[in-house]
């Protein structure tokens, strides 16, 4: 009862959940048919706001030893909200049109974040692991939020059964863990695992649980089965959402836990981690070469990008745990970029979603054309966009390691994953035209040629962005 | 002595329900013997000392999930025969990765050493029941993943009612303020009528007036007695 | 033995209280005794004294005279899902109750609100789910 409980260190939380309950008390007291217009409003308003809140919330341990606020943290918190609020805005138009936009759409995504934000702030397994429930569990509602549409439902499904699967495996470890150091606390298991005594082989098995039920949520091979059908199946605005913010927060749960208190048991799990790193990044590339629909394509390709974020993991200092938060924070833009520009993929009111599509694009729709062509090259890593900032940074501290196989392959995967990115960009820009996409909406438009100024114009941030992650990265290593 | 007696009985019983519950032809059978199988879990959990999660084993998941599991069985027209068939094909990779596990399992306890420094947990005491000593944690150390406990019920209530609810066209809704607002002249209609002589000389009752409209949607009269005919037929 | 149900070697107190508690569950298992006793009874009672000669004909559902029409088995309305899910939750909610309302007096103040804030959650969702009309049948 010494420790001061330190009420504030969660206000950003705990204002982001009663925003949360209220717009659910709105929204239920809308009219029967009305838009979710007001609702997604409101999230919008209420995501700025935690924003704020987190940029002034004060350093420190809470609740208990249950909770941290730090500069990692905030850097995750942010990208979730970031990634959060432009994916409910760009729902808004499309769950219209597929006449899905239910007030309960930004409020699930809502919750999700604040799930999300406590797997960024845990300080014990048990907050990661609520925090995951939190995250997840809404994110299975989202993929079956469509519900009369039997893609939907399926994407639901098998995310739930397979996500309940590394829950479950998560929780095994978690216990493991803690029968064996006696603690569930970060601070403990560190101070208990810093020794120099043998450590009990319970207690590796146990974190080797842990990285695989985080690994899945990470969709990094071999446990990405679900990712492709998932992505293709659930709403675009889903897929939009759920490729973005829940993937930073698990990559910072990953960091967090590898780094801090099992960061003394490195040569344990290091292999481990490298090992998974190759596979998702051979998988991610060779796989995306035969696809023809583009969610499935952006399915593969971002179990790539986790692959090279991984490398950070896998080095284990603190050039690489900068490394993967510069990348994932590039990642995060160019996905809702990308999927800005499929959800304006759309003839005589239906979606489309082959790469066939978007024959000819250059000539009906330049500007579009234009703004995926950057995404594209940018997630190929060329320069001077902001995916490459990301590469290099992660390559260079694998380098500065001396894991050279880790670069190497990198390297090589990047150059295959070229090749299909091209195979987009050749679609638009050489190949007959097809008819012209119905009128886009604004806001969608808006976030696309957004992200894709981000995008293009990456070097302008890369000073503050650095500067933030390599903040963030110093916490871990303290 | 006892102990170990009831620990091996419990076990026992456990696994050979979970047997059953995989191999089970009828899947009303295997929920029932997942009841059973709660029910010696719940009994493990007494031997190993933790009273509140066998009683909390037994009230959520023998009352609650169980029951939910045989509407599920029920109400899925799904051919479980059919699902059986790939078990010959895909027994042999659920088999490995379940001796993989328990080879994980023994080799753990086998050499069973704690993280030196680690001290055993100690227990509140026998004045304490493991009830309170819980509650003295979950609401005040642990109250942040209490609340967010909390944020996750609410996410599974606002889930199962957005995948499920429709909005039935044949529902009938009470509406209060109407009933109130009726009189008696819209409902009920005086009639003399002669000796032997039916109210269908007189026209018919012409009540209701307003229809079920008024106090209630209305229902799909033409529905409705086709589908009970139907059923007569089927009793 | 590796797999008991302690891994570590307890304490004596250890000890003590897990035979003050199981001690206080002999009636349970007198109960329980007793009731497979009496059940297994009645089931061998009437499998022994009563005459089986099953044939196809006594074996098969009995239809008015008419061959069974389907299995006897009704699917049921998805209805019920929402409600048995709507009844766990709820249930999980009053779990949490129990240790509350023991240790109400050690925890004081600070406890009492943050049930408060639990409740109030569930409360939001009890709002919803009213409104939306989840808690009507027809």
């Amino acid at each position: 009862m010494t420790v001061p409980f330190n009420w504030s260190l969660a206000l950003p939380e705990i204002v982001l959940s009663v925003c949360g309950l209220l717009i659910l008390v709105i929204g239920v007291f809308q009219r029967k048919n009305a838009s979710g217009l007001l609702c997604t409003g409101l999230a919008v308003a209420a995501f700025v706001a935690t924003a704020v809140l987190v940029l002034g919330a004060p350093s420190g341990v809470g609740y208990r030893g249950t909770f941290v606020s730090d500069d990692f943290a905030r850097f995750a918190k942010l990208l979730a909200l970031t990634g959060a609020a432009l994916s409910v805005i760009l729902s808004l138009d499309y769950n219209g049109r597929q006449k899905v936009d239910r007030f309960e759409f930004p409020v699930l995504i809502l919750f999700s974040t604040v799930g999300t934000m406590l797997m960024a702030s845990s300080e014990n397994l048990m907050t990661l692991y609520v925090g995951l429930e939190l995250q997840s569990l809404a994110i299975y509602i989202l993929c079956a939020f469509a519900r009369d549409e039997v893609t939907s439902s399926e994407a639901g499904l098998k995310y739930f059964v397979l996500g309940s699967l590394a829950s479950g495996l998560l929780l095994y470890g978690i216990s493991l863990v803690y029968g064996f150091a006696g603690t569930m606390e970060y601070g403990g298991l560190r101070a208990a695992l810093s020794d120099n005594a043998p450590v009990p082989a319970g207690l590796v098995i146990g974190i080797v649980f842990v990285f695989v039920g985080l690994a899945f949520k990470l969709s990094a091979a071999p446990f990405h089965m679900w990712t492709p059908d998932v992505y293709q199946g659930a709403p675009t605005s889903v897929t939009a959402f759920m490729a973005g913010a829940p993937k930073v927060a698990a990559f910072a749960l990953l960091l967090r836990i590898m780094a801090g208190p099992f960061g003394h048991l490195a040569p344990q799990w290091q292999m481990l981690v490298e090992l998974v790193a190759i596979c998702t990044m051979i998988l991610g590339a060779l796989a995306a070469i035969p696809q023809t629909n583009i969610k499935r394509l952006m399915a593969y390709s971002s179990i790539g990008h986790m692959g090279y974020a991984m490398i950070g993991v896998a080095v284990g200092t603190e050039a690489g745990v900068r490394g993967t938060l510069v990348y994932l924070a590039t990642y995060l833009f160019m996905t809702v970029g990308v999927f800005a520009c499929i959800m304006a993929m759309r003839r005589n009111g239906r979606p489309l979603d082959r790469i066939s599509d978007l024959s000819g694009l250059s000539r009906t729709h330049p500007l579009l054309a234009l703004t995926m062509g950057i995404f594209m090259f940018s997630m190929a890593g060329v320069p001077p966009f902001s995916g490459f900032f990301g590469k290099l940074m992660v390559f260079a501290a694998a380098v500065q390691s001396g894991l050279w196989t880790l670069a190497v392959i990198g390297v090589v995967t990047s150059m295959i994953g070229l090749y299909y990115y091209w195979r987009v960009v050749k679609v638009m820009y050489f190949d007959a035209p097809e008819p012209a996409f119905d009128r886009g909406a604004r806001p969608v438009g808006a976030v696309a040629g957004a992200m894709g100024l981000v995008t293009a114009l990456f070097l302008l941030v890369l000073g503050p962005v650095t500067g933030a992650a390599q903040a963030a990265a110093a916490v871990l290593f303290r | 002595m006892i102990t170990q007696i009831t620990f091996y009985l419990f076990a026992t019983i456990l696994v050979l329900c979970a047997g059953m519950v995989v191999s089970a032809r009828n899947p009303v059978h295997a929920v029932l013997f997942l009841i059973l199988g709660f029910f010696n879990a719940a009994g493990l959990f007494l031997i190993a000392g933790a009273e509140f999660l066998a009683m909390i084993l037994v009230i959520v998941y023998v009352g609650a999930v169980a029951v939910l599991f045989l509407f599920v069985v029920m109400m899925l027209d799904v051919n479980f025969n059919q699902l059986r068939e790939g078990l010959q094909r895909y027994a042999p990779v659920g088999a490995a990765i379940g001796v993989a596990l328990l080879a994980e399992l023994i080799f753990t306890v086998g050499r069973l050493k704690l993280v030196p420094g680690v001290q055993e947990p100690t227990l509140p005491g026998p004045q304490i029941s493991n009830t309170e000593a819980l509650g003295r944690l979950i609401y005040t150390d642990y109250v942040l993943l209490f609340q967010a406990c909390g944020l996750v019920l609410l996410v599974a209530m606002i889930g199962a009612i957005v995948l499920t609810l429709r909005d039935r066209p044949s529902a009938r809704r009470q509406n209060i303020s109407l009933q109130h607002a009726r009189l008696p002249a819209d409902t009920m209609e005086m009639m003399q009528l002669e000796v032997g002589a039916g109210t269908d000389a007189l026209g018919g009752f012409i009540r209701p007036r307003d229809g079920y409209g008024a106090t209630a949607e209305p229902i799909d009269a033409r529905a409705l007695p086709a589908r009970r005919s139907d059923e007569k037929l089927g009793a | 033995m590796a797999l008991s149900p302690r891994v570590a070697t307890p304490s004596s107190e250890f000890r003590h209280t897990m035979q003050n508690l199981l001690s206080a569950y002999f009636p349970i298992a007198v109960f329980i005794v007793i009731a497979a006793g009496v059940s297994a009874a009645m089931l061998g009672g009437s499998l022994l004294a009563g005459r089986q000669k099953p044939y196809a004909e006594k074996n098969s559902a009995y239809e008015c005279g008419f061959d069974a029409f389907d299995d006897a088995r009704r699917r049921f309305d998805v209805r019920f899902y929402l409600v048995a899910i709507l009844f766990i939750i709820f249930d999980l909610e009053v779990a949490f109750l129990f240790p509350w309302a023991i240790s109400l007096g050690r925890i004081g103040l600070f406890g009492f609100w943050s049930m408060l804030g639990f409740l109030g959650v569930l409360t939001v969702g009890f709002i919803y789910e009213w409104r939306k009309g989840a808690l009507d049948w027809e």
